[in-house]
Protein backbone atom coordinates (compact mmCIF):
# COMPACT_ATOMS: atom_id res chain seq x y z
CA UNK A 1 0.00 0.00 0.00
CA UNK A 2 2.87 2.60 1.28
CA UNK A 3 4.05 1.91 -2.45
CA UNK A 4 0.89 2.36 -4.09
CA UNK A 5 0.94 5.86 -2.62
CA UNK A 6 4.21 6.63 -2.93
CA UNK A 7 4.02 6.18 -7.04
CA UNK A 8 0.89 8.29 -6.94
CA UNK A 9 2.97 11.39 -5.43
CA UNK A 10 5.89 10.96 -7.90
CA UNK A 11 4.36 12.81 -10.86
CA UNK A 12 2.98 15.46 -8.74
CA UNK A 13 5.65 16.14 -6.80
CA UNK A 14 7.45 16.35 -10.03
CA UNK A 15 5.36 18.23 -11.74
CA UNK A 16 5.47 20.59 -8.39
CA UNK A 17 8.85 20.75 -8.86
CA UNK A 18 8.32 21.98 -12.89
CA UNK A 19 6.26 24.78 -12.00
CA UNK A 20 8.73 25.97 -8.96
CA UNK A 21 11.68 25.85 -11.42
CA UNK A 22 10.24 27.46 -14.30
CA UNK A 23 8.54 30.31 -11.68
CA UNK A 24 11.93 30.72 -10.48
CA UNK A 25 14.04 31.06 -13.60
CA UNK A 26 11.29 33.27 -14.96
CA UNK A 27 11.42 35.68 -11.97
CA UNK A 28 15.31 35.55 -11.18
CA UNK A 29 16.77 35.08 -13.83
CA UNK A 30 15.29 37.19 -16.85
CA UNK A 31 17.74 36.65 -19.49
CA UNK A 32 16.48 33.01 -19.94
CA UNK A 33 13.11 34.05 -20.83
CA UNK A 34 9.33 32.06 -21.01
CA UNK A 35 9.62 29.42 -23.28
CA UNK A 36 13.31 28.72 -21.90
CA UNK A 37 11.71 28.79 -18.14
CA UNK A 38 8.77 26.65 -19.47
CA UNK A 39 11.62 24.22 -21.03
CA UNK A 40 13.70 23.62 -18.38
CA UNK A 41 11.41 23.44 -15.75
CA UNK A 42 9.73 20.64 -17.67
CA UNK A 43 13.25 18.80 -17.60
CA UNK A 44 13.92 19.26 -14.24
CA UNK A 45 10.68 17.62 -13.32
CA UNK A 46 11.24 14.60 -16.29
CA UNK A 47 14.72 14.21 -14.10
CA UNK A 48 12.95 13.92 -11.17
CA UNK A 49 10.80 11.18 -12.36
CA UNK A 50 13.78 9.43 -13.52
CA UNK A 51 15.67 9.85 -9.87
CA UNK A 52 12.38 9.03 -7.51
CA UNK A 53 11.58 5.80 -9.84
CA UNK A 54 14.93 4.41 -9.74
CA UNK A 55 15.24 5.16 -5.86
CA UNK A 56 12.09 3.27 -5.30
CA UNK A 57 13.23 0.63 -7.13
CA UNK A 58 16.34 0.36 -5.72
CA UNK A 59 14.40 -0.23 -1.96
CA UNK A 60 11.47 -2.74 -3.43
CA UNK A 61 13.09 -4.36 -6.31
CA UNK A 62 9.66 -5.48 -8.86
CA UNK A 63 9.96 -7.52 -12.48
CA UNK A 64 11.07 -5.19 -14.90
CA UNK A 65 7.87 -5.02 -17.27
CA UNK A 66 6.04 -3.59 -13.88
CA UNK A 67 8.92 -1.30 -13.16
CA UNK A 68 8.73 0.25 -17.05
CA UNK A 69 4.75 -0.06 -17.23
CA UNK A 70 4.60 2.25 -13.50
CA UNK A 71 7.47 4.51 -15.02
CA UNK A 72 5.88 5.33 -18.63
CA UNK A 73 2.04 5.74 -16.22
CA UNK A 74 3.77 8.43 -14.15
CA UNK A 75 5.91 9.75 -17.10
CA UNK A 76 2.67 10.24 -19.21
CA UNK A 77 0.59 12.01 -15.99
CA UNK A 78 3.85 14.37 -15.17
CA UNK A 79 3.71 15.41 -19.01
CA UNK A 80 -0.27 15.72 -19.39
CA UNK A 81 0.09 17.93 -16.63
CA UNK A 82 3.27 19.52 -17.96
CA UNK A 83 1.81 20.10 -21.03
CA UNK A 84 -1.68 21.74 -19.40
CA UNK A 85 0.79 24.10 -17.17
CA UNK A 86 2.59 24.90 -20.63
CA UNK A 87 -1.20 26.31 -22.06
CA UNK A 88 -1.96 27.75 -18.78
CA UNK A 89 0.97 30.02 -19.26
CA UNK A 90 0.38 30.75 -22.44
CA UNK A 91 -2.89 31.45 -22.09
CA UNK A 92 -1.93 34.35 -19.54
CA UNK A 93 0.37 36.18 -21.45
CA UNK A 94 -0.90 35.41 -25.33
CA UNK A 95 -4.76 34.03 -25.36
CA UNK A 96 -6.98 36.59 -26.84
CA UNK A 97 -10.34 35.62 -24.64
CA UNK A 98 -8.23 36.54 -21.60
CA UNK A 99 -7.07 39.53 -22.60
CA UNK A 100 -10.45 40.39 -23.66
CA UNK A 101 -11.26 38.92 -20.03
CA UNK A 102 -8.74 41.21 -18.54
CA UNK A 103 -9.89 44.38 -19.92
CA UNK A 104 -13.15 44.00 -19.03
CA UNK A 105 -12.59 43.17 -15.54
CA UNK A 106 -10.20 46.49 -15.15
CA UNK A 107 -13.28 48.49 -16.79
CA UNK A 108 -15.51 48.46 -13.93
CA UNK A 109 -18.55 49.71 -16.09
CA UNK A 110 -17.96 47.76 -18.85
CA UNK A 111 -16.96 48.27 -22.82
CA UNK A 112 -18.71 48.82 -26.08
CA UNK A 113 -17.37 46.97 -28.59
CA UNK A 114 -15.34 50.60 -29.57
CA UNK A 115 -13.42 50.78 -26.54
CA UNK A 116 -12.81 46.73 -26.11
CA UNK A 117 -11.23 47.48 -30.49
CA UNK A 118 -9.62 50.66 -29.21
CA UNK A 119 -8.06 49.04 -26.43
CA UNK A 120 -7.20 45.80 -28.23
CA UNK A 121 -7.67 45.06 -31.85
CA UNK A 122 -6.59 42.85 -34.94
CA UNK A 123 -3.57 44.94 -35.62
CA UNK A 124 -2.23 44.89 -31.94
CA UNK A 125 -2.79 40.96 -32.29
CA UNK A 126 -1.05 40.92 -35.38
CA UNK A 127 2.06 42.72 -34.40
CA UNK A 128 2.24 40.51 -30.63
CA UNK A 129 2.04 37.72 -32.72
CA UNK A 130 4.40 38.86 -35.04
CA UNK A 131 7.46 40.11 -32.88
CA UNK A 132 7.43 36.62 -31.06
CA UNK A 133 7.54 34.64 -34.06
CA UNK A 134 10.27 36.26 -35.77
CA UNK A 135 12.22 36.50 -31.89
CA UNK A 136 11.89 32.68 -31.91
CA UNK A 137 13.00 32.06 -35.38
CA UNK A 138 10.11 31.07 -36.35
CA UNK A 139 9.23 33.60 -38.92
CA UNK A 140 11.70 36.09 -41.56
CA UNK A 141 11.43 39.21 -42.23
CA UNK A 142 12.69 40.63 -45.47
CA UNK A 143 12.05 43.92 -47.80
CA UNK A 144 8.82 43.99 -46.29
CA UNK A 145 8.05 40.51 -47.01
CA UNK A 146 7.26 37.35 -44.29
CA UNK A 147 9.13 33.85 -44.85
CA UNK A 148 9.08 30.90 -43.10
CA UNK A 149 12.05 30.66 -41.00
CA UNK A 150 12.14 27.31 -38.59
CA UNK A 151 9.99 24.32 -38.85
CA UNK A 152 8.30 24.20 -35.36
CA UNK A 153 5.33 25.66 -35.56
CA UNK A 154 5.20 25.36 -39.08
CA UNK A 155 4.44 21.48 -38.31
CA UNK A 156 2.79 22.30 -35.30
CA UNK A 157 0.05 24.06 -37.49
CA UNK A 158 0.38 21.09 -40.13
CA UNK A 159 -0.70 18.53 -36.85
CA UNK A 160 -3.55 20.86 -35.84
CA UNK A 161 -4.83 21.40 -38.99
CA UNK A 162 -4.74 17.55 -39.75
CA UNK A 163 -6.73 16.93 -36.09
CA UNK A 164 -9.10 19.77 -36.23
CA UNK A 165 -10.03 17.71 -40.11
CA UNK A 166 -10.62 14.78 -38.27
CA UNK A 167 -12.04 15.03 -35.09
CA UNK A 168 -14.06 18.52 -36.38
CA UNK A 169 -15.03 17.62 -39.54
CA UNK A 170 -13.04 20.87 -40.93
CA UNK A 171 -9.85 23.69 -41.33
CA UNK A 172 -11.46 26.67 -39.67
CA UNK A 173 -14.49 27.79 -37.58
CA UNK A 174 -15.46 29.94 -39.98
CA UNK A 175 -16.14 27.25 -42.74
CA UNK B 1 0.49 -2.80 -15.75
CA UNK B 2 -2.65 -2.87 -14.62
CA UNK B 3 -3.05 0.98 -13.97
CA UNK B 4 -1.63 1.76 -17.55
CA UNK B 5 -3.47 -0.94 -19.32
CA UNK B 6 -6.83 -0.28 -17.57
CA UNK B 7 -6.47 3.83 -17.72
CA UNK B 8 -5.54 3.85 -21.72
CA UNK B 9 -8.01 1.77 -22.67
CA UNK B 10 -10.51 3.74 -20.33
CA UNK B 11 -9.08 6.83 -22.77
CA UNK B 12 -9.30 5.31 -26.18
CA UNK B 13 -12.85 4.15 -24.97
CA UNK B 14 -14.25 7.90 -24.32
CA UNK B 15 -11.90 9.06 -27.64
CA UNK B 16 -14.51 6.42 -29.74
CA UNK B 17 -17.24 8.09 -28.35
CA UNK B 18 -16.67 11.63 -28.42
CA UNK B 19 -15.41 11.11 -31.82
CA UNK B 20 -19.06 9.17 -32.43
CA UNK B 21 -21.49 11.96 -30.61
CA UNK B 22 -19.29 14.59 -32.58
CA UNK B 23 -19.85 12.80 -35.83
CA UNK B 24 -23.67 12.28 -35.42
CA UNK B 25 -24.49 15.97 -33.78
CA UNK B 26 -21.83 18.38 -32.13
CA UNK B 27 -22.80 19.87 -28.81
CA UNK B 28 -23.18 23.89 -29.06
CA UNK B 29 -20.90 24.02 -25.71
CA UNK B 30 -18.19 21.11 -26.79
CA UNK B 31 -15.84 21.75 -23.63
CA UNK B 32 -18.54 20.88 -21.14
CA UNK B 33 -19.84 18.09 -23.51
CA UNK B 34 -16.27 16.45 -23.52
CA UNK B 35 -15.67 16.54 -19.98
CA UNK B 36 -18.98 14.67 -19.92
CA UNK B 37 -18.38 12.25 -21.81
CA UNK B 38 -15.02 11.30 -20.15
CA UNK B 39 -16.06 11.34 -16.98
CA UNK B 40 -18.94 9.25 -17.97
CA UNK B 41 -16.92 6.58 -19.55
CA UNK B 42 -14.31 6.67 -16.40
CA UNK B 43 -16.94 6.26 -13.67
CA UNK B 44 -18.50 3.52 -16.10
CA UNK B 45 -15.30 1.99 -16.78
CA UNK B 46 -13.85 1.51 -13.11
CA UNK B 47 -17.75 0.69 -11.80
CA UNK B 48 -17.69 -2.31 -14.34
CA UNK B 49 -14.37 -3.07 -13.29
CA UNK B 50 -15.15 -2.84 -9.54
CA UNK B 51 -18.53 -5.05 -9.61
CA UNK B 52 -17.65 -7.27 -12.41
CA UNK B 53 -13.70 -8.17 -12.08
CA UNK B 54 -13.73 -11.82 -13.71
CA UNK B 55 -14.40 -10.07 -17.14
CA UNK B 56 -11.23 -7.90 -17.57
CA UNK B 57 -9.14 -10.72 -17.25
CA UNK B 58 -5.42 -10.00 -17.85
CA UNK B 59 -2.57 -13.19 -18.18
CA UNK B 60 -5.45 -15.62 -16.56
CA UNK B 61 -5.60 -13.68 -13.66
CA UNK B 62 -9.03 -11.11 -12.83
CA UNK B 63 -8.81 -7.62 -12.95
CA UNK B 64 -8.51 -5.93 -9.26
CA UNK B 65 -7.07 -3.37 -7.84
CA UNK B 66 -6.39 -1.54 -4.06
CA UNK B 67 -8.14 1.83 -3.33
CA UNK B 68 -4.94 3.37 -4.36
CA UNK B 69 -4.90 1.50 -7.67
CA UNK B 70 -8.06 2.68 -8.82
CA UNK B 71 -6.92 6.67 -7.97
CA UNK B 72 -3.48 6.41 -9.83
CA UNK B 73 -5.62 5.14 -12.92
CA UNK B 74 -8.05 7.66 -12.07
CA UNK B 75 -5.08 10.53 -11.94
CA UNK B 76 -3.52 9.18 -15.37
CA UNK B 77 -7.19 9.07 -16.81
CA UNK B 78 -7.51 12.59 -15.66
CA UNK B 79 -3.72 14.10 -16.69
CA UNK B 80 -4.32 13.12 -20.32
CA UNK B 81 -8.12 13.88 -20.59
CA UNK B 82 -7.09 17.66 -19.50
CA UNK B 83 -4.45 17.36 -22.07
CA UNK B 84 -6.61 16.57 -24.52
CA UNK B 85 -9.50 19.25 -23.71
CA UNK B 86 -6.62 21.94 -23.79
CA UNK B 87 -5.43 20.83 -27.38
CA UNK B 88 -9.36 20.64 -28.11
CA UNK B 89 -9.75 24.52 -27.24
CA UNK B 90 -6.98 25.35 -29.40
CA UNK B 91 -8.47 23.38 -32.00
CA UNK B 92 -11.74 25.03 -31.42
CA UNK B 93 -10.94 28.56 -32.61
CA UNK B 94 -8.61 29.59 -35.48
CA UNK B 95 -5.42 30.55 -33.83
CA UNK B 96 -3.74 33.65 -35.18
CA UNK B 97 -0.43 32.41 -34.57
CA UNK B 98 -1.01 29.21 -37.26
CA UNK B 99 -3.30 30.87 -39.30
CA UNK B 100 -0.28 33.37 -40.19
CA UNK B 101 2.45 30.71 -40.77
CA UNK B 102 -0.19 29.22 -42.84
CA UNK B 103 -0.50 32.03 -44.90
CA UNK B 104 3.46 32.47 -44.92
CA UNK B 105 3.91 29.18 -45.87
CA UNK B 106 1.54 29.01 -48.88
CA UNK B 107 3.14 32.09 -50.63
CA UNK B 108 6.93 29.49 -50.18
CA UNK B 109 10.16 31.17 -51.64
CA UNK B 110 8.00 34.42 -52.64
CA UNK B 111 7.24 35.61 -49.23
CA UNK B 112 4.17 37.31 -47.95
CA UNK B 113 3.57 40.75 -48.06
CA UNK B 114 3.16 42.78 -45.01
CA UNK B 115 0.04 44.71 -46.03
CA UNK B 116 -1.70 41.13 -46.79
CA UNK B 117 -1.50 40.01 -43.18
CA UNK B 118 -3.76 43.28 -42.00
CA UNK B 119 -6.33 42.77 -45.08
CA UNK B 120 -6.57 39.45 -44.01
CA UNK B 121 -7.14 39.07 -40.92
CA UNK B 122 -9.08 42.15 -39.68
CA UNK B 123 -11.32 42.63 -36.70
CA UNK B 124 -14.40 40.25 -37.47
CA UNK B 125 -12.26 37.46 -37.31
CA UNK B 126 -9.32 38.28 -34.90
CA UNK B 127 -11.41 40.32 -32.54
CA UNK B 128 -15.22 39.83 -32.36
CA UNK B 129 -15.78 36.62 -32.66
CA UNK B 130 -13.64 35.60 -29.57
CA UNK B 131 -16.12 38.76 -27.38
CA UNK B 132 -19.39 36.34 -28.89
CA UNK B 133 -17.52 33.73 -27.16
CA UNK B 134 -17.24 35.03 -23.59
CA UNK B 135 -20.90 36.02 -24.21
CA UNK B 136 -21.64 32.02 -25.23
CA UNK B 137 -19.68 30.76 -22.28
CA UNK B 138 -21.73 33.06 -19.97
CA UNK B 139 -18.24 35.20 -18.99
CA UNK B 140 -19.60 38.48 -20.24
CA UNK B 141 -23.00 39.67 -21.03
CA UNK B 142 -24.49 42.70 -23.66
CA UNK B 143 -26.33 45.61 -21.73
CA UNK B 144 -27.27 48.91 -22.74
CA UNK B 145 -24.57 48.69 -25.98
CA UNK B 146 -21.84 47.70 -23.27
CA UNK B 147 -19.85 44.30 -22.17
CA UNK B 148 -19.55 43.62 -19.05
CA UNK B 149 -18.06 40.60 -17.22
CA UNK B 150 -20.20 38.47 -15.14
CA UNK B 151 -18.92 36.57 -11.41
CA UNK B 152 -17.74 33.80 -13.86
CA UNK B 153 -15.98 35.44 -16.13
CA UNK B 154 -13.98 37.99 -13.50
CA UNK B 155 -12.82 34.73 -11.36
CA UNK B 156 -11.52 33.44 -14.07
CA UNK B 157 -9.75 36.83 -14.83
CA UNK B 158 -8.69 36.95 -11.25
CA UNK B 159 -6.48 33.86 -11.88
CA UNK B 160 -4.59 34.90 -14.73
CA UNK B 161 -4.01 38.53 -13.16
CA UNK B 162 -2.52 36.81 -9.92
CA UNK B 163 -0.71 34.46 -12.14
CA UNK B 164 0.82 37.31 -14.28
CA UNK B 165 1.82 39.14 -11.22
CA UNK B 166 3.66 35.45 -10.07
CA UNK B 167 5.40 35.83 -13.47
CA UNK B 168 6.31 39.07 -13.59
CA UNK B 169 4.68 39.42 -16.90
CA UNK B 170 4.20 43.04 -17.75
CA UNK B 171 3.73 42.70 -21.15
CA UNK B 172 -0.17 43.52 -22.00
CA UNK B 173 0.00 40.59 -24.47
CA UNK B 174 -2.95 39.09 -26.34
Amino acid sequence: MFNDVVQILVPLVCFSINVLVQLSCNRFLRSVGLLKSELIGFASGLLGVFVLELYIYSFQPTLILDLLAIFAANCIIFSSLSYCYFHFVNLAVTARRIRLLRDLYCSHEGLTMGEILARYDSRDMIENRVKRLINSGQIIYKNNRYYIGGPIVLWVSKIILMMKLIIIGKKSEFD
Amino acid sequence: MIVLSVSLALFISAFIFHLIIWRIAKPKKQTKALIKIFLGTLLTGLALIYWFPSFFISEGVSISTTFFGYFHITLLFISLTLAYITTYSGMEVDSPSLVMIQKIAEKGTEGLCEKKFYDALTDNILVKPRVFDLIRDEMAYLKDEKYIITPKGARLARIFLFYRKLLNVTVKGG
